[in-house]
């Protein structure tokens, strides 16, 4: 049992069209794109500029019907360009999950699933300008989901989410330094881009000398 | 009554690892909870940054302790997405059969703590004998009890040895009887009913909005199940039917739907394996060398700038995704950037609120039936 790759066109074309007629002339684009591991079924990927980030959120939830936010990453470009200086990826999911009377179950055969039945993955991506205060709406109101992601994703990226309530380090302790966040890419981990383990198994090179390195 | 914050964790039985749950009570009633992570965080997106792709599967093993295997076939997905490498079928039959016993495993598990939390200590030894069975058979394959590091971009590092396939089919067979054994035990007992029926509900609308995932939904009456939706490997071709109970109440499942909804995909899983083991392309007791075209293919080691890739992967615990992107150190050799979606991460903050208005004792309950893993939540 499983979703057929004709059943995941529909859904995808459908969605992708749906989007792009409702926001055309915005900015924000949604194509199909295949994926080229497992069973190769395509999703959809907005691009969308981060002003209009909070409407097309609201949109997809509750008109496309777009019920699940799973994921949220930042990366830095510390070397782009001056419109892509950061990056944020959204994963969010269209799935058909409904509440249910007691004593009964719903038993999906995926075969047969149609319309909006159809489960849809997207991936929404916001392109921040090189600067040192990254910020983009927040979506925390949108889906209860995206909270603790957008949390994640300040603590250790260092992207601001306007508008989040009760904004927290999760991951790092909470007395790490103001402005420290792990994963932008000023934070190298490997000491003088030499490392022990796997530059010299051996240990036959001798180390590089420290002067005037700061650690 | 006067109201307080009690502290339970970082070390605490509740916890099933290391993290600190503060409560706030009314008497006996919990009114408030706030979860505190990060304990045992280890920085894996980052250290992943410096690794390449190959490296990067034993860190994705460490992941979860309880489920190694699911976790580093999930990298595998993403990484296969990034690369555009193809499997061989037989690869793929063989990672499905590799997942599946992770996931009784690693259900025996949970089962096995999650017993002693609720005042069966019988419970854990059983648990215990059991999954010293898929820990054999996954040692056959990886070579290790814990850390498997079995899954290879394009393929499996090796077949599975001749004679695999016989112990694997009578293990299994022996288990499914022994999964009537815990049910005649645990449906029947007074103290496991009592401590699980009509505590923890939450509805299946509210705990997608959450982000809450896999078995812990599929308790509250809908089927869905990444290995159908988002399908993978091959799901498509072997026999089953993802398990899902029928919640007892319009607030949506309980402890006990959790608890039944796990008993019967482990069932789920045993029928999976012993269908796949039949249906293997190349035989179930051949033994190909390692890197035969069989079950390998050779895949780049490169990924260029721009590229990315992504899998959504059923993990043990609900839907864990990894998102890649290509581009980064020597020339592309190493992801730019690699994030993990850690199903538990989202789960752990709405399972304490779902804890507010039940009592100080049924916290252990509710946490428990959810699964937690810290390994995978801090990263």
């Amino acid at each position: 049992m499983a979703i057929t790759l004709e059943q995941n066109a529909i859904a995808v074309t459908e969605c992708a069209d749906a989007i792009n007629d409702k926001f055309s002339g915005t900015g924000i684009s949604a194509d199909i794109v295949q994926h080229s591991n497992a069973k190769k079924y395509s999703f959809v990927r907005v691009v969308s500029p981060p002003q209009h980030w909070q409407a097309l959120a609201k949109w997809l939830k509750f008109d496309l019907g777009v019920n699940y936010c799973s994921m949220i990453t930042g990366t830095h470009y510390p070397e782009g360009p001056d419109e892509r200086g950061w990056g944020l990826a959204y994963h969010l999911l269209r799935q058909p999950i409904s509440n249910q009377i007691p004593d009964t179950n719903t038993v999906y055969v995926a075969e047969k699933m149609v319309g909006s039945q159809i489960p849809v993955e997207f991936e929404v991506l916001i392109n921040l300008p090189n600067n040192d205060t990254p910020s983009v709406p927040t979506v925390q109101h949108v889906w209860v989901g995206a909270d603790w992601n957008e949390k994640e994703t300040w603590d250790l990226v260092g992207i601001q989410f306007e508008g989040h309530e009760n904004m927290f380090r999760v991951l790092n302790p909470l007395d790490s330094p103001d402005g420290f966040h792990p994963l932008q890419k000023q934070h190298k981990i490997r000491y003088h881009d030499y490392n022990e383990m796997y530059d010299d198994a051996q240990g036959f090179v001798r180390k590089p000398a420290d002067e005037g390195r700061v650690k | 009554m006067a109201q307080m914050w009690i502290t339970m964790g970082p070390q605490h039985p509740m916890t099933h690892g290391l993290w600190t749950l503060r409560v706030k009570v009314d008497g006996e009633t919990v009114i408030d909870t706030e979860a505190e992570l990060g304990y045992i965080h280890r920085g894996v997106e980052k250290i992943c940054e410096a690794r390449d792709f190959t490296q990067v599967t034993p860190y994705c093993d460490r992941l979860c302790y309880v489920s190694a295997m699911t976790w580093s076939n999930s990298y595998i997905y993403a990484a296969e997405d990034l690369l555009e490498a193809d499997v061989p079928e037989r690869a793929e039959y063989i990672r499905l059969i590799s997942a599946e016993l992770q996931r009784l495993a690693s259900h025996l598990m949970w089962l096995g703590a999650f017993g002693p939390d609720i005042g069966n200590l019988t419970l854990m030894t059983w648990c215990m004998r059991d999954r010293e069975m898929f820990l054999d058979l996954l040692q056959e394959l990886g070579g290790s009890r814990m850390h498997y590091n079995y899954p290879r971009i394009g393929g499996v590092k090796r077949d599975i040895p001749v004679g695999f396939a016989d112990r694997m089919i009578a293990k299994v067979k022996l288990f499914e009887k022994r999964i009537e054994e815990y049910e005649m035990m645990l449906d029947e007992s007074t103290i496991w009913l009592v401590r699980l029926q009509g505590v923890g509900y939450c509805n299946a609308e509210e705990m997608v909005e959450a982000g809450v995932s896999g078995p812990n939904v599929r308790a509250a009456g809908v089927n869905y199940d990444v290995r159908w939706a988002h399908p993978y490997s091959v799901y498509d071709e072997v026999d089953w039917e993802p398990a899902v109970e029928k919640p007892t109440s319009v607030k949506g499942a309980d402890c006990y739907d959790r608890y039944r909804v796990r008993i019967e995909e482990m069932r789920q899983s045993c029928r999976m394996v012993l269908d796949a083991i039949e249906k293997i392309p190349g035989g179930k007791n051949t033994n190909y060398a390692s890197g035969d075209e069989m079950i390998y293919t050779k895949a780049p080691t490169r990924a260029p700038e721009g590229a990315t890739g992504f899998s959504n992967y059923e993990c043990t615990r609900g839907a864990s995704q990894f998102y890649i992107e290509g581009g980064g150190e020597g020339r592309g050799k190493k992801p730019y950037r690699l994030s993990i979606r850690s199903p538990m991460f989202i789960t752990i903050p709405f399972v304490a609120k779902t804890m507010i208005g039940y009592k100080v004792a049924d916290i252990p309950a509710i946490m428990g039936s959810f699964d937690p893993c810290i390994g995978e939540t801090d990263r």
